[in-house]
Order: C-alpha cells, then structure tokens, then sequence
C-alpha cells in the first residue's frame, strides 16, 4: 500500500515536472517574440568546425558587428542525421524565438522545404542551395569554380615542372564546376602542362568528402608521376593531399579549399605545404542575408556569390605565392568580376585553348 | 538446368586446380607478370608496377586484412562477428586520443585494447547471455559509432579536436632498405620488360615501409601458426566445426570463445588505430567507411584460411590503390581481362570445347570492343570490382568454400548435439 502511494507521489512529481518544463518551453517561445535572435542550424559539428560552419558563424559575428543587440542560437549537426532530425532542428530554433535563421549545407533541403512552408514569417537562408518557388528562402549560391579558376591560375604559375594534380571528393556537378575552374585556369596561363584528375569516391558513396586516406594516396600517386602542385576540392579527404606534400618536402605544393585550410587546427603540421586556398565566402553570403532581413530588402531565390561581390577568392598565408603570382591573380579577380573572363563549370567542356 | 550446374562446377573445379597446385600456380603468376609487363610497355601507363603503387596497396590493404583476420578468428571459433566494423571505429578512436597523449606506438596497443574490449563485450552477449550473434554484432556496429562520437564531444573540444575529429596525432615512423631500395627502384625506372616490373613491385617492399605495417603484418603468420601448430588453435577450430563433441572432450568452449572474440575485436582495432594513427594522422568520423565489412568479405574470399584472407584484403586494397592514384591505370587492365579470357578460350579449343571457346572469345572480343570505344572505365566499376570477384568466387567456387560447419550456430553449454 504504502509503496502505492510512493509510486502515485513519483508519478505525480513527474507529470508536474513534465508540465513545468512544457510551461518554461513555451513561456521562453512566447516572451522571445520581441527579442533579436538568430538561429544557426550548422552541418556536421559545431561553429568551431573549420569550413562552412565557421564561415557562417564569422558571417553572423561581422553582421553583429554594425547591428547590435542581435544574439545567435545554434545547434549542430550529427553524423547520423535524417531529414526528419534536420527538421526538428529547425524547428527547436523557431519555438526558441529565432527569426531569422541560416541553415548550412544542401543536406537540409528537404527538412527545410517543409518547415519554410510551415512558418511563412521566419525568414531562412540556405547555403549552397535554393529552394524554389519558397516564398521565406534566400539561396545563397556559389560560382566556386571562379575561385578554383584563380588557383588553378597559381598552381600553373608556381608548378616547376609543369604538372598538376587535381582531387575531387565525389563525382558530382558540384564538385565538377570546381574541377571546369581549376583547369581552366590552369591551361589559361600554359596549355602544355600535364595535368591528372581523380575523385575519391563515385554517388550515391559520399565518402570521399571524409576520406583523408585516399587522398593521401591520391596525392602521393600524383606527386610521384611528376605533379608538384595538387589541388583538392573535397573536405576532409584534401587534409590527406597537404599530408602527403608535406611529407615529400620542399617543392611540392597542396592546394586547400573553401576556407582558408592553412588555418585549420587539423592541418596545422602541414601548412607549411598549402601553397594557398580557393576561397568560397559563405561568410560573405551569410552576412549579406542578416543585412538584407534588418534592411527590409529581403528578396527570396537564388542569390549569386562571386568575384564580383567577394564570394570568392584565394588566400595568401605564408606567403607561399610570388609577388608577380598574387598581382597577376588579383587582375583576373577583376576581370572575373567585370565578366570578361566566363568560367566554365563542366569539365569535360574545358579544351586546350586554340594555338 | 542440371547442364549448367554441371558446367559451373567443373568451371570451379579447373580453378580451383590451378589455384591449388603450386608449379601451375608458379607458371600462372610468371604468366601474369609478363602479361601486365607487356601491357605496361605497350600503354605507357607506368604507374600499374611503381614502388608508388605498392606502398600504397600495402597501406590499404592493411587496415582490410586486420578486420579479415579478427573476422577469421571469430568466425573459427564458432562466433559470427558483424561487429567487425564497430571494433575498428572503437580502435580508430581510442588510437587517436592515446597516441595524441603518449605516442602512436601507446595509441596502437589503445586501439588494440579498445576493440578488444567491445569483442569481450560481443562474446558476453553471444556466448554469455546467447543473444542471437547477427543481432548483437549490429548493436556493436551502432554502439562503437555512437560512443566514438559521445567521447569526441568530452575530450577533444578544446585541444585541437571538434565532435567529429581528434587533434593531430604523430604517425609511427617508417624505414627504408638502404641500398637495396635505390637499387630497385632506379632499374623500376628504366622501363625494361618485365625486370622494371619485378624491381618496381619489389621496390615498394623496402621503400617507406611504416614499422606499423611490419608489425601488424605479423599478426597473419602468427595467426596461421595459432591455427594450425597450436593447442589452442587445435581447439579453437573445434569449437568451431562442432562445439558439443568439443565440450564433451573437455574443451571449455565459452573460455575459447571469450578470447578469440577479444582477439578478434583487439585485431579489428589494430586495423583502426592503423586508419586514425598511419594513414590519416588523426580520428575522423566514420572515417573506417565500411571496412569491417569488407573485412568480412576478405574472410569469405579466402575460404576462412589466413592466406586467403591476404588474397582477399589486397584485392581489395590494390584495386582502390590503383583507382585512387591513377584511374587511366584501370583502363589498361582491361587488356588483361581481354588476354586472359582469349587464352583460356584457347585452353578450350585444344579440348575441342567449341561452346566454351565462343563463350571466352566473345567475352574477350566485347571487352576488347569495350576498351577500343572507351577511353576510361566508368569509375563505379572500378570501386565494384572487388566486391563483383567475391560474388563471382561464391558463384563458382562455393563447392569448394569450407566455413566452420557452427560458425553463427547458437550453442549452450550441456546441450546436445
């Protein structure tokens, strides 16, 4: 009997527990409708994870800068994310009072389409990514193969003997506009260097964006046949190529991608071999996005970042890159941005030029 | 019906004899060096039999092998072990993080013993409580993922590491044969037939050889010699063909169980520290990507006998060393498919087989048809090939395979046969 009422007492106190946590839950959500908050939803890890995350996180705190009184929420993603997990992620923001949010990585498409249609007044952007016909989205769109075409420009200038390497991590349209760039940049500056390409792994295997291993290999294997500048566009497995030239020494060179990979804490034996980095600015994007919600300019669809607006770039740390070499990339920045030069981003397309 | 059958078995009859019988198997490799030698020299793709290539076979294959030969041990002593796959997470992890605190050479014994310990824990469940063997090997797979990700978050934040990577860790060093190395390698780079071809392969055996390698290489002789020269091999094995006699002759067969699970799990993490320590230089989320289960693959490829296990791992560990650092590598050795199967079609015709000498030659005409259209072969083939051989080894040689008779089984001590 007495443990009846024992249990009964337990039971009570859960449910009164469970009530108060849902009445601070939406206590929180209902007076946070005034408060200026934005949400982060990140890909894989946290804003301290080099790349994408961080870049947005960069992008919020330089908005943050000239508006104060704005504050971030973030969440992070797991390796074992579905569409529905993406989801109630975006949704733990909105009941936290966020508005508006940015969401990082193409991953969240499908969990973003749902709930953008669900919450027609939280504003949302989406890096890498558009969502058609969204009325509430702005898609903050990349030309990376203009960056890619600038240090396939460098690679070409610096190579001593005339061969380059390039790495995709998974043979995708995506991942093929970076290789178009880089080897049109590449032939651009001297159509008779050797040039070799490889992708770590093939759809639907999305592990060559995690495969440092094989881009070891893939390095290795470059380097050995005569390349002494690599270039790789593919996450993580691109730590493995500045691995193996940082291994083979002097005169062989790696080349990072979308955030300046000399500065990442898992590359820092090896920065001595990241000649420079193909920059992808997606703090520049998102920055651009907090400004056009405060400003009332928001314009849902697609929003272009390139070298015309500094969405792209290339990093000079080190000081890897030869005076004459860094000039002579600047002037093709303005060209790219002026639209006299036209990157392709297929690269089968790219053929030697004509003479 | 029964005519196919037919064909099929002697098909893996006449394989299996040339598989077997060591002066045909002397004459089938000599042939198959002048083959790729040949073809070597007529594409000018060099890359096939440089010291490059072998080093990098020799570093993929490892990680494959250590996971085959913990696949080899469960499975001899009667226990399937799916968890392969969660033991090798389990060792890249606790690798990295000891390796980052005390050197790689702790950080490998770490990842042994992590792996070991999820291996005790798969022989608890199966053996112990009796959970169904595939269940719990699963739940292994899950729970090393997921305890991977949850230390990551407690250790590696603030020192370098994020939820989903670990701080640098040293690699173990490596050596080279003086003397012998520049030798090879500089006759590997004259290009002569055959001799370049030798020297190069040979080359990459005394050339930056990670002492990691060495030494985990050793664990396939002293699994072989457990096996096969020891009492305790004698027994393990069985446990494995037939766990009630074993018991009823005085065997304990739950204590035989118990360690070769650990040292299965304790192999498949050396495979793992091996990913996160040598070849990466740091743990990085799912960064095994599946190799536990190629592991598996690897064991089933070698009829559950340690040198197939070797056979198996470097298939699969040169296939991804040649596609990864040169696909037009793979292209060339279409010729050999093609030189092959025109030759054994002409084995047919001195039999007067008419039937399996069109079969081979048109195989060897639309591959030949193939390689004249294409110039490259389509990248998803070659990361399948591996795994097509091990489908076409059960097709026909699944006569010949030979798994312990009790490997998945459930057994409890006392019962009957």
């Amino acid at each position: 009997m007495q443990k009846k009422t024992l249990g009964r007492a337990l039971a009570g106190a859960v449910a009164a527990g469970l009530a108060l946590s849902v009445v601070s839950l939406t206590g929180t959500a209902a007076s946070a409708a005034p408060k200026k908050m934005i949400g982060i939803a990140f890909d894989l890890g946290g804003k301290e994870q080099p790349g994408f995350n961080q870049l947005a996180y960069i992008g919020y705190k330089t908005f943050a800068k000239t508006n104060p009184g704005w504050t971030e929420k973030d969440l992070q993603g797991n390796g074992g994310d579905t569409d529905a997990s993406r989801a109630q992620r975006l949704k733990l923001l909105i009941s936290a009072g966020c508005n508006p949010i940015v969401v990082v990585g193409y991953s969240y498409e499908n969990a973003l389409k749902t709930v953008a249609a669900a919450n027609p007044k939280i504003k949302f952007s989406i890096v890498d990514d558009n969502i058609d016909g969204a009325a509430n989205v702005e898609g903050l769109l990349f030309h990376a193969e203009e960056g890619s075409y600038l240090v396939g420009m460098a690679a070409a200038l610096t190579t001593k003997t005339n061969s380059v390497g390039f790495i995709g991590g998974v043979n995708i349209p995506l991942i093929q506009a970076f290789e178009a760039g880089f080897k049109a940049g590449v032939y651009k500056v001297n159509p008779k260097i050797k040039y070799q390409s490889t992708y770590a792994s093939n759809p639907p295997d999305f592990s060559g964006f995690n495969a440092p291993d094989k881009g070891h290999e893939a390095a290795l294997g470059m380097y050995q046949n005569g390349a002494d500048v690599v270039y790789s566009a593919a996450g993580s497995t691109g730590q493995g190529a500045h691995k193996a030239a940082f291994e083979l020494g002097k005169g062989h060179w790696s080349i990072g991608v979308d955030a300046d990979e000399a500065l990442y804490a898992s590359n820092a034996k090896y920065k001595s071999a990241i000649l420079t980095s193909a920059l992808k600015n997606v703090d520049v994007g998102v920055a651009s996005f907090l400004s056009d919600v405060v400003g009332n300019t928001f314009k849902p669809g697609a929003h272009f970042f390139d070298a015309s607006n500094g969405g792209v770039g290339f990093t000079t740390t080190g000081n890897y890159l030869s005076k004459a070499t860094v000039a002579k990339l600047n002037a093709i920045k303005y060209s790219l941005a002026s639209g006299a030069i036209v990157v392709p981003t297929d690269p089968t397309k790219v053929t030697l030029p004509q003479g | 019906m029964s005519n196919s059958q037919a064909g099929t078995k002697s098909i893996g009859n006449r394989l299996w004899k040339i598989i077997t019988s060591p002066s045909r198997m002397m004459l089938t490799v000599g042939a198959v060096v002048i083959l790729v030698s040949v073809i070597r020299q007529f594409t000018g793709i060099d890359d096939i039999t440089s010291p490059g290539a072998t080093g990098a076979t020799i570093r993929f294959t490892i990680p494959i092998l250590m996971a085959g030969l913990g696949g080899l041990w469960a499975e001899r002593s009667g226990v399937i072990n799916i968890g392969l796959e969660g033991m090798m997470i389990l060792g890249t992890w606790f690798g990295a993080w000891f390796g980052f605190l005390y050197g790689p050479w702790v950080g490998i014994l770490a990842g042994a013993i992590g792996g070991a310990i999820a291996g005790l824990l798969h022989a608890v469940l199966t053996v112990r409580v009796g959970i169904d063997q595939a269940v719990s090997g699963l739940a292994i797979n899950l729970l090393g993922a997921g305890t991977a990700r949850f230390l990551s978050g407690v250790f590696f934040i603030g020192k370098g590491g994020d939820v989903n990577i670990s701080p640098q860790v040293n690699s173990t060093g490596s050596f080279t044969v003086p003397g012998l190395s520049p030798f090879l390698t500089t006759i590997a780079h004259k290009h002569i037939l055959v001799i370049s071809d030798i020297a190069g392969v040979f080359a990459g055996f005394v050339t930056k050889i990670n002492w990691a390698s060495l030494v985990m290489f050793l664990a396939l002789p002293l699994t072989a010699w457990i096996l096969w020269k020891t009492r305790f091999g004698l027994r393990m094995r069985f446990c494995g063909e037939n766990p009630v006699a074993a018991e009823s002759l005085g065997v304990n067969v739950y204590r035989t169980r118990f360690i070769a699970l650990a040292v299965s799990g304790g192999l498949a993490g050396l495979g793992g520290a091996y990913i996160s320590i040598v070849s990466t230089g740091n743990y990085l989320e799912g960064q095994t990507a599946g190799r536990g289960y190629i592991g598996l693959a690897a064991v089933i490829f070698g009829n559950w006998t340690p040198a197939g296990v070797l056979g198996g791992s470097v298939l699969f560990g040169l296939t991804d060393a040649l596609r990864v650092r040169q696909s037009t590598s793979v292209h060339a050795l279409l010729l050999i498919v093609i030189s092959l199967a025109a030759a054994y079609g002409l084995t047919k015709l001195r039999k007067k087989d008419w039937k399996g000498f069109i079969i081979n030659m048109a195989i060897a005409g639309l591959v030949l048809a193939y390689y004249m259209v294409n110039k490259v072969v389509p990248d998803e083939f070659v990361t399948f090939f591996p795994n097509l051989t091990t489908i076409l080894v059960l097709a026909f040689l699944s006569q010949r395979l030979r798994p312990p008779a009790m490997a998945g089984a459930p057994y409890r001590k006392g019962e009957e046969g």
